[in-house]
């Protein structure tokens, strides 16, 4: 009873930290309509910049706590302004939402320049001996925790309920047009919440960080529980993201302390997919009408600039020679491999392309499909010795079934909605790869691996590999080419623009959804099954989250929708650190800033800008008449 | 109240669409109420009414973006109870949006190949190995549908983004992709709101063209001069009721039509 009580008071204190980080996520999306991921970032960000006052500059910590929580607020205000407040005038809400990827990405990086990869913890607030209440022991640390999420909520409750202040961002979250109309600054009040949610981010920070350790890249693990506590609870509604996380706290405790570390947080997720299905709207219901879709219109998706096919043969075949002759002239290992590896992630980008680029479909879970297609090649291999191209079609085989187990869940969500969706199925798989020591190897990884090989020819070499992949890559690009030129891509478009007219013209929306998700996870194993022959290896962060936000970058920066396109960002993400050493300090800063600047200044990608260029070089055609006849008549 | 057995201004034929006592309550506000008509073969028949007399929402319920409290409607024999919106577009009828609802990721071209889904024979596969059957349908679609944007002058647009044309040209577009799909029915909903005098005029030339064709129409429409100048058969819609229906001439004669439209008062100043 005692253990059980003592966990709950760990439970209501993990809890207290993800309603924080929940608080802001409501807060945001109800003043704005738009999710921002960066939330976890800013706690990070908060508490490390205080461990660098208090621990290396020395300074008490009632000075260097307050300090560093203002200065965070000014660093998010300042990013907020220059990326978020615009990007909600142009982008849609989803591509809002991955924006805000790119933005805790960069915030990571930031922290991974200054600080460093290794942990951190700061000093408790008042002295390391546990208070006694009763039986039971609590740090108190645990105190500071709780008072803190209690003195933000009522806080949050008065600014919002008890003042004109409040009024506004009320009147702006129920209808941004109406309250401009009545002279509410919008953008104002946008920047507003968006550093009141960076504020709230920063005290969790702060008080969590005596508690555990914190290093660059813990922000996303808040950012994630938050953001499922806010869903769980309901994104409309305080109560909601606030009883949302201190349920979650406590079941992750409590399962983590009678069930099993390793699959605490596959409990979590669980939750979270029955919630997504059962109550979509989350436990708690706010009374406002929810406001999803207001701004929605217009700006779903700027178009890219195709080609004439005089132009585009050109381009196909001096790509191709270029790509033959890319062996012969490059003699470094390295950069060879980093090549490698570029095109075989490439593989995946043009799944993920033809499920976000085309059919608009949000994806933060693709390397989930990866790792069940490289685990699955790596464990038959190793294990039973199947033939590599058989394990290939096993692990494809596994992975469409749990795509269409997953689309279950998925065909019914959007927005972000979808992205949570798919972002739990990405960690679920991870904690089961973490979990399943004896048949992936557990955190340290699965080795042994053996590099393909077909009919006795070993592809060991990164240039064999190469051409390998290569021609894997030719021919699939010249399908998806033929696919989404033409009637089947039209439909993936047109469900992407617009569902209801897509419908009327007698589109299938679910099936055309459905099949883009299979390919997408189809592709997405076959390139996770080369990947760990390539490697000779796996391990869970070679296929975690990580690299599923990396991949939505690598797809953005190319240019999404152009099929070639993300194979620029695939090069640029993989190659940078390898050519230039230097960068690889720089690299998750580089690809978090690249991914925010493309989806503000270059939102066709860096593909897409290269194609506007030269589809100049071309001209259209004329074409003849008709009539009565020609609307009557049906061709064959 | 019900309608008479069979307007039928077009010889005889079985009608293509039935409309049986549709009823359809939001909150506590009827929107319609026993509304029941036919639309003949081969013909123009305009739904015309006031604003707000719930032209619009017929339309949904006709399409099934509305489920109807009561009624039915049979479409070529078939009632349309409970099938999707997808599957209704399936048998032919194709309707379009009071606000042009044309795809804005994609060309105007591309916008009218998109119209011809349904009808698409060799689609994903085929596409994705190039077969020559796949590579010649796609090339005929190609060829029709820039026949089809030369018919409505848009064929020197073809290659623009659908979003960058003007308002009318738009609403255009979405009939030629409506018209792509080879409706067996096309029903347009407020084809002319928007446009100027000039545009409307091309609207109604190609309306005229589409019923040459022998392609039936229900339009819902409130410009009265398009109506009178295209229309077979229409019926009036008011507060959700069908207040009267029959050919141009007659209901531009009718009393409560014009009651309707101008209101009592006004009719005396008039």
């Amino acid at each position: 009873m005692i253990e059980f009580l003592q966990i709950c008071v760990g439970g209501l204190v993990v809890g207290s930290i993800y309603a924080l980080i929940a608080l802001g996520f409501s807060l945001i999306y109800r003043v704005t309509g738009a999710v921002s991921l960066a939330q976890g970032g800013f706690s990070v960000l908060g508490a490390l910049i205080g461990y660098t006052l208090s621990q290396t500059y020395g300074w008490p910590l009632f000075l260097a706590i307050p300090v560093a929580v203002l200065a965070t607020v000014a660093i998010g205000a300042g990013l907020g302004a220059i990326s978020f407040v615009p990007a909600l005038e142009r982008l849609s809400n989803a591509n809002v939402l991955m924006l805000t990827v790119g933005l805790l990405t960069a915030i990571e990086g930031l922290c991974l320049v200054v600080w460093g990869s290794q942990p951190y913890a700061l000093p408790p607030f008042s002295g390391e001996s546990p208070a006694r209440i009763g039986p039971l022991l609590v740090p108190t640390q645990a105190f500071w925790v709780v008072a803190a999420a209690a003195a933000v909520i009522a806080g949050l409750w008065v600014l919002i309920t008890r003042t004109r202040l409040g009024r506004a961002l009320r009147a702006c979250a129920e209808n941004p047009t109406a309250a401009s109309l009545m002279g509410i600054g919008v953008k104002r009040m946008t920047l507003l919440s968006f550093g009141l949610a960076t504020l709230i981010a920063a005290i969790a920070g702060v008080v969590v960080a005596p508690t555990t350790t914190l290093q660059f890249d813990t922000g996303r693990l808040l950012t994630i529980s938050g953001f499922i506590a806010v869903v769980i609870g309901g994104i409309t509604s305080f109560p909601g993201a606030v009883a949302g996380g201190l349920l979650l706290g406590l079941t992750t405790q409590l399962a983590t302390a009678y069930v099993s570390t390793l699959f605490s947080n596959a409990i979590a997720l669980l939750i979270l997919l029955f919630v997504l299905v059962w109550r979509p709207n989350g436990l708690i219901q706010a009374k406002v009408a929810g406001r999803a879709d207001v701004r929605e219109g217009g700006r779903v998706h700027g178009h890219v600039a195709r080609l004439q096919p005089n132009v585009a043969w050109i381009a196909v075949t001096v790509a191709l020679a270029v790509a033959l002759a890319v062996p012969l002239l490059v003699t470094s290992n390295g950069i060879m491999s980093g090549i490698t590896i570029a095109m075989i992630l490439f593989i995946t980008l043009i799944g993920l392309d033809v499920l976000m680029g085309y059919t608009g479909q949000v994806s933060l879970g693709q390397a989930g499909f990866m790792a069940i297609g490289g685990y699955t090649s790596g464990y038959l291999t190793i294990v039973h010795d199947v033939a590599p191209v058989l394990s290939i079609l096993a692990g494809m085989a596994l992975s469409l079934g749990c795509a269409l187990v997953l689309s279950m869940v998925t065909l019914r969500l959007r927005g972000l909605y979808l992205a949570l969706a798919t972002l739990a199925f990405g960690l679920l798989v991870d904690s089961f790869a973490v979990g399943f020591v004896d048949i992936t190897g557990g955190p340290s990884g699965m080795v042994g691996i053996p590099s393909f090989s077909v009919g006795g020819y070993e592809f060991a070499s990164p240039r064999a590999m190469y051409y390998l992949v290569l021609g894997i890559n030719v021919v699939l690009l010249a399908s998806f080419f033929g696919a989404m030129n033409s009637g089947f891509g039209r439909a993936l478009r047109a469900i992407r623009t617009d569902q209801t007219a897509a419908a009327a013209l007698g589109i299938n929306i679910v099936r055309y959804k459905l099949v883009a998700f299979a390919i997408s996870a189809l592709l997405a194993s076959l390139s996770g099954s080369l990947y760990a022959f390539f490697f000779n290896f796996l391990s869970p962060d070679m296929v975690g989250t990580n690299r599923s936000l990396e991949l939505v970058s690598m797809l953005v920066i190319g240019g999404e929708g152009t099929l070639v396109g993300p194979l620029f960002g695939s090069l640029l993400i993989t190659l940078l650190p390898t050519v230039f050493q230097p960068f690889a300090l720089y690299k998750t800063l580089l690809s978090g800033g690249l991914l925010v600047v493309c989806f503000l200044y270059l939102p066709q990608g860096l593909y897409g800008a290269l194609a506007e260029r030269l589809a100049r070089l071309s001209l259209g055609r004329p074409a003849r008449a008709g009539g009565a006849e020609l609307i009557r008549s049906t061709p064959r | 109240m019900n309608a008479p057995s069979s307007p039928s201004p077009a010889a005889g034929l079985p009608p293509v669409l039935s409309v049986r006592g549709l009823e359809k309550t939001f909150g506590g506000l009827k929107a319609t109420s026993n509304v029941s008509f036919d639309v003949a073969d081969g013909a123009v028949t305009a739904l015309i009414g006031p604003n707000g007399a719930g032209k619009t929402t017929v339309f949904n319920l006709i399409t099934n973006l509305f489920k109807p409290d009561a009624g039915e409607v049979i479409f070529l024999g078939e009632n349309l109870k409970g099938l999707p919106p997808t599957r209704i577009a399936g048998r032919g009828l194709i309707r379009t949006f009071q606000s042009a609802r044309v795809f804005p990721a994609m060309t105007v071209l591309e916008n009218a190949l998109a119209g011809r889904h349904r009808l698409v024979r060799h689609n994903g596969l085929p596409q994705m190995l190039w077969t020559r059957a796949a590579r010649a349908e796609e090339r005929a679609l190609r060829e029709r549908a820039e026949a089809m944007l030369d018919l409505v002058g848009l064929a020197g647009d073809a290659g623009r983004h659908a979003l960058d044309l003007p308002m009318g040209a738009q609403k255009l577009l979405e009939v030629v992709r409506a018209l792509m799909a080879q409706p067996r029915l096309l029903c347009l909903d407020e084809p002319a709101a928007g446009l100027n005098d000039t545009e409307t005029e091309e609207l109604a030339a190609l309306l005229r063209a589409v019923r040459e064709s022998g392609i039936p129409v229900l339009v819902v429409e409130h410009n009265m001069s398009l109506v009178m100048n295209v229309a077979d058969h229409v019926v009036v819609l008011e507060a959700g009721k069908v207040i009267a229906e029959g050919p141009p001439a007659r209901i531009q004669a009718n009393p409560r039509v014009i009651e309707a439209y101008l209101g009592r008062e006004a009719d005396a100043a008039a």
